[in-house]
């Protein structure tokens, strides 16, 4: 299962899963234009409505098979500095990159009764990051959750964190040319990552090659956070 | 402005409504230059007493990095002090005096007893 799949990291996960069978991967969204792998079953649904992960539940249930692991990676920006950011800013950064990852975690982990891998796509910038109060909270939010659902969860289901930096995608094309420049000029690695090189990584934490890591965070970011 | 995390449930309502609280006290405290602090319990940095509490504490750290980045160049600052079960009420409240009265150190996190030694580095 994983959400925001229409796009982005989110898609390169799902593919990648697919790609790696047999197992039946879904993938949850509000776009359309879901990508449609053979090994792949969109489910339409808003994970913050009230009765969104009842919903995706219902889909994995309805597959008949077991599910073995769960991505939260949906998530969203509205940027601006903590004393120009509105309530509405602030709310919905909130419930959809931390409440419906929490509430979709509850939900399904009472299907992992045979084992299984939750990952969160947390964000390097849960370490801070100018003009993202919301945003940066979110995603520190979503390392506790990560921490303590490791906790409460262990030992049949392992849950950890993934936290990119600067990806190339459809959020990171939404900031400004000179700004992205500027940022990769901070990179060790002088590039941004791809999705597919987190899609790689949150592979290996969801098979049983990882079977002894939980409650991580583990960054992807270039070597940023050193610079 | 001083701000301690409340006991808050695993119901995620009562989380965002205490994070709610906490952004609109911050964002009042950044428009007048105020400088910030947090005040969380040690174990909920580690997630040790359940989800509720453990995505508010991380939530105000990761935020009070943010907002540290945001008021360098206005000369407030915003810190965070993480008590370990038992710390004495004083000495917590000392340290959190102490840094909101502090221009120099900004986006710390300061730990008030031991309980942190030996585990992951939120």
């Amino acid at each position: 299962m994983v959400t925001g799949a229409a796009r982005g990291i989110g898609r390169a996960i799902a593919e990648k899963m697919a790609a790696t069978g047999p197992l039946t991967v879904i993938g949850v969204d509000l776009a359309p234009e879901l990508a449609l792998a053979e090994q792949l079953t969109p489910v339409q649904v808003d994970l913050t409505s009230s009765d969104g992960p009842g919903t995706v539940r219902e889909a994995v249930e309805a597959s008949g098979l077991p599910l073995i692991g769960l991505v939260n990676n949906a998530g969203i920006t509205s940027d601006s500095r903590l004393v120009n950011m509105t309530d509405e800013s602030f709310r919905s950064v909130l419930e959809v990159n931390l409440g419906a990852a929490y509430r979709l975690s509850t939900e399904l982990a009472l299907l992992m009764s045979d084992g299984g891998s939750i990952v969160n796509i947390a964000s390097r910038a849960y370490l801070g990051n100018f003009g993202q109060y919301n945003y940066s909270m979110s995603k520190g939010g979503l390392v506790g959750l990560t921490r303590a659902l490791a906790l409460s969860l262990a030992p049949g289901v392992r849950v950890n964190a993934v936290a990119p930096g600067l990806i190339s995608s459809e959020m990171s094309m939404g900031i400004p040319e000179e700004v992205r420049d500027k940022m990769v000029s901070s990179i060790p690695l002088e590039r941004m990552g791809t999705p597919d090189e987190v899609a790689n990584l949150v592979w290996f934490l969801l098979t049983p090659l990882s079977g002894y890591i939980t409650g991580e965070v583990i960054v992807v970011g270039g070597g940023r956070s050193l610079s | 402005m001083i701000h301690w995390a409340t006991e808050v449930s695993d119901d995620w309502g009562d989380v965002l409504a205490a994070l709610t609280h906490a952004f609109e006290a911050s964002r009042a405290a950044a428009q007048g230059a105020e400088s910030i602090v947090y005040v969380v319990h040690n174990d909920d940095l580690l997630g040790r007493r359940g989800p509720g509490k453990a995505m508010l504490a991380t939530g105000l750290l990761s935020a009070a990095r943010t907002a540290a980045l945001e008021g360098v160049k206005d000369g407030w600052t915003v810190n965070v002090v993480a008590f370990s079960e038992g710390a004495d009420p004083e000495t917590v409240a000392d340290w959190a005096d102490q840094l909101v009265a502090s221009s120099d150190v900004t986006g710390e996190l300061i730990r008030v007893g031991p309980d942190h030694i030996g585990r992951a580095l939120p």
